[in-house]
């Protein structure tokens, strides 16, 4: 490999992973929001803590 | 001063930015790798201008501005607002990975041409340390505070890291360094590069701008997210955990022994 297929490929795979990596994060802090809003409601039950294993 | 957070909307815009991005990244490669000849003096190895010095300007000045400008707009009182703090700390991110990159395709170039991968040149230092003041930058972020303290004190850390910008720029005129001057024009604003290596080479800059902008906003979605979640980490967490019970029970018809950890 010559120092310029290197250069290219150091550039376009930097960019390629980067992307994806943030790709991945927007996704999974997106599903983390979607979790939260339904981890507040049963927070706010009188009896305290969710039942675990319960079907939501 | 709090601000409500909420989820982000995906813009449409950002998509095409993408898009054109990619184009623009594949025209680039096409034109720079297979349509450009080669150079008098550098032979192919000219085509590694092709990536360098559009990365280094994305790094130095597009990130470099945006961090700068938005530390300075949320340190102003009137124009105090958590979005110019997560895109300051957005371009600082997209930054790193920029400088990071003009430091591997530099190096590349520098073999072949100086002999050398690495030298201490006064270009090269101050461009490693941009890098290294962005890395302290992002490690700063992650210290636990409350928005508006993190934001604070990351604005002066992002005025700290862009006076090393015009340092890295003038390098090469205050210092006498094995770097050249300029890449396309020189102080008296004369062209060095001409014909299809110069449009290939302005198609590079827009390539990597483009590229630049999709990764920004991607990013301060992720900047968004991560902070309209913030503190609720740990519930999201248990609820993650609760989810995963809960389909268990699905699977097994009956409810998970509490404290079993889910174990089938």
């Amino acid at each position: 490999m010559s120092y310029v297929d290197a250069g290219y490929a150091a550039a376009l795979g930097t960019m390629v992973v980067y992307a994806v990596t943030l790709v991945v994060r927007r996704r999974r802090w997106e599903r983390a929001l979607k979790m939260s809003e339904p981890a507040a409601e049963p927070a706010a039950e009188p009896d305290g803590a969710p039942v675990r294993g319960e079907p939501s | 001063m709090t601000e409500q957070v909420t989820a982000p909307r995906r813009p449409r815009w950002l998509d095409v930015v993408g898009i054109l991005g990619i184009v623009a990244l594949g025209c680039t490669v096409w034109l720079g790798l297979w349509i450009t000849p080669p150079d008098v003096v550098q032979g192919n190895l000219a085509r590694l201008l092709y990536v360098h010095p559009a990365v280094a300007t994305v790094a130095l000045y597009w990130a470099g501005g945006v961090a700068a400008g938005g530390s300075l707009l949320y340190l102003w009182p009137r124009t105090r607002s958590l979005f110019w703090d997560r895109l300051a700390a957005s371009a600082v991110e997209v930054g790193a990975v920029f400088s990071a990159l003009t430091l591997v395709t530099g190096s590349l170039w520098g073999r072949p041409v100086w002999g050398v991968w690495w030298t201490w040149d006064a270009r090269l230092t101050s461009t490693a340390l941009l890098l290294l003041l962005e890395i302290g930058y992002l490690a700063l972020r992650r210290v636990p505070a409350e928005l508006d303290v993190r934001a604070k004190r990351c604005a002066v850390a992002a005025l700290l890291v862009a006076v090393d910008v015009p340092i890295v720029h003038f390098s090469v005129d205050w210092w006498n360094t094995l770097h050249q001057g300029g890449t396309i024009l020189d102080p008296g604003f004369d062209l060095h590069v001409h014909g299809i290596m110069l449009w290939t080479m302005g198609l590079s800059f827009v390539a990597f701008t483009l590229v630049f902008v999709w990764l920004l906003g991607v990013r301060y979605q992720v900047e968004v997210l991560q902070d309209a979640v913030g503190d609720q980490e740990l519930d999201v967490s248990l609820s993650e955990r609760w989810s995963e019970d809960a389909d268990l029970v699905s699977v097994t018809g009956g409810p998970a022994p509490y404290g079993s950890g889910g174990a089938a």
